[in-house]
């Protein structure tokens, strides 16, 4: 800024000048910018692209590795599933097909709707054992094992999210549902009520509860704890164990459809 | 009998299933839902205990303090009523989810019971498989050659109950494929 203020009708004018190059300057700094950005940009994609042409073996067998690449994809605002998933929505002219896609010619959203055929089948099969929901942590163990669902998978928490992510434009009716620290597929819908969900919270962390343990931890009154599990009794989410000095519920995510 | 099924529990003690260790798989679940999970959990465990025991039928009340129906880690038993109710679903057809893997013995007093980890008809076919590839159609072999012989040692039914063999030979004589005869204790069969 100018420190010394002039004086007379030329000071307006002098004063637009300055504001007009002012603007200009920051214009050109912008645009300076943008494209510098841009060129940085494009260069890191086409270096994203080389390394996952370089690595896609790699991000194939690895999934600590995968899960880095998806976690840098991200951090860049690419989502690497999103365009196969939302054609049309937001899909830019010219770009078919998701980046791991267009990265690794389709093996990559190949590998994923597999886990998700997988995810798909065991829901199905524990749905009558859990009522519809079940932990994503349990599930790429299981998935993982690839028990009784053809040969194991080694893969993660975040493929498994990714996996289910990608059923969403089907409509399946499957999501993610987070209670406390612990995420959960659903695949019946289904709301949980706060309270139901602090009961299944608190499940977690003895594997099962009781109606006096709610009482004393929760502060509840006694019909409260009981709707609430007469409510989850009565949407198969936890099994009920009557050979206790008390009544004890008990959370099935460990059953895992093992007959 | 008692033989092999000494073997083959001294061999390798029975592994559970995880859900053993589950402490509600013990009390009926109200949830109708549930309780079909459970059921089915139930029905595969029974089976895959006797197929591991070579039993193929057992008295519920003998049987209902044996570690099939009571965890004593836990602390948690099958009630004698439930066990029965766990049988009679077993019994039931395949459209009403037990698929015939259980079979009363002695009708409505409901303390024998038949456990098919192999159906019949199922034995009915491994027997005539293993008939056809040894080349013995037409050869008659007594029930006790068949079940006790040494020809028959490595086959999975070695060992069998007399009765449950007779059921199963039954199946190929209703279909015209074998002729049982022979009194009681000494019934012999020949395979076409």
């Amino acid at each position: 800024m100018s420190t010394r203020r002039g004086v007379g009708l030329g000071a307006f004018a002098n004063r637009t000048q300055a504001s007009q190059s002012y603007a200009n300057h920051g214009a050109t700094l912008r645009s300076t910018h943008l494209s510098s950005l841009q060129t940085q940009l494009s260069v890191f994609q086409s270096l994203l692209h080389t390394f996952a042409l370089e690595h896609s073996s790699t991000i194939k067998s690895n999934p600590s590795f995968r899960a880095e690449f998806a976690r840098m994809c991200n951090t860049i605002g690419v989502d690497p599933l999103a365009a196969s998933n939302v054609k049309g929505k937001n899909a830019r002219k010219g770009e078919g097909g998701s980046i791991w896609t267009q990265i690794m010619g389709g093996d990559m959203n190949d590998f994923y709707f597999e886990v998700a055929v997988r995810v798909v089948q065991l829901c199905r099969d524990t749905r009558i054992e859990n009522g519809g929901l079940l932990g994503v942590r349990e599930c790429r163990k299981r998935v993982g094992q690839g028990k009784a669902i053809g040969s194991g998978l080694e893969i993660t928490d975040d493929d498994v999210l990714r996996a289910v992510k990608s059923l969403e434009p089907l409509g399946s009716g499957f999501s993610i549902v987070k209670v406390g620290s612990k995420q959960y597929i659903r695949s019946v819908p289904k709301e949980l009520n706060t309270d139901q969900a602090t009961v299944l919270e608190v499940i977690q962390i003895l594997g099962y509860v009781s109606i006096s343990m709610l009482q004393v931890n929760l502060n509840w009154e006694k019909a409260r704890a009981q709707t609430v599990i007469d409510d989850l009794l009565a949407d198969g989410l936890v099994w009920l164990d009557a050979q206790s000095d008390e009544k004890e519920y008990w959370s099935p995510q460990n059953l895992l459809g093992d007959i | 009998m008692a033989n092999s099924f000494l073997t083959s529990s001294s061999q390798q003690p029975f592994q559970f299933p995880p859900t053993y260790s589950f402490p509600p798989f013990f009390t009926p679940q109200p949830n109708a839902a549930t309780r079909l999970s459970q059921l089915q959990k139930w029905s595969s465990l029974i089976q895959s205990w006797c197929r591991h025991h070579r039993i193929y039928r057992f008295s519920l009340v003998e049987t209902i303090d044996s570690p099939l129906f009571h965890n004593t880690t836990l602390r948690k038993r099958l009630s004698l009523s439930d066990a029965r109710n766990i049988i009679d679903w077993m019994a039931k057809p395949e459209e009403d989810g037990g698929g015939k893997r259980a079979e009363w013995i002695d009708g409505a007093n409901k303390t024998m019971t038949w456990i098919w980890w192999r159906r019949p008809e199922e034995w009915a076919g491994i027997v005539a498989d293993w008939v056809e590839n040894t080349g013995q159609k037409n050869v008659v072999l007594t029930v006790y050659e068949l079940t006790q012989g040494e020809t028959t040692m490595s086959q999975e039914w070695h060992g069998m109950d007399t009765d449950a063999m007779l059921r199963s030979l039954n199946v190929l004589v209703k279909r015209g494929k074998a002729q049982v005869f022979g009194s009681e204790g000494q019934e012999g069969v020949k395979f076409f």
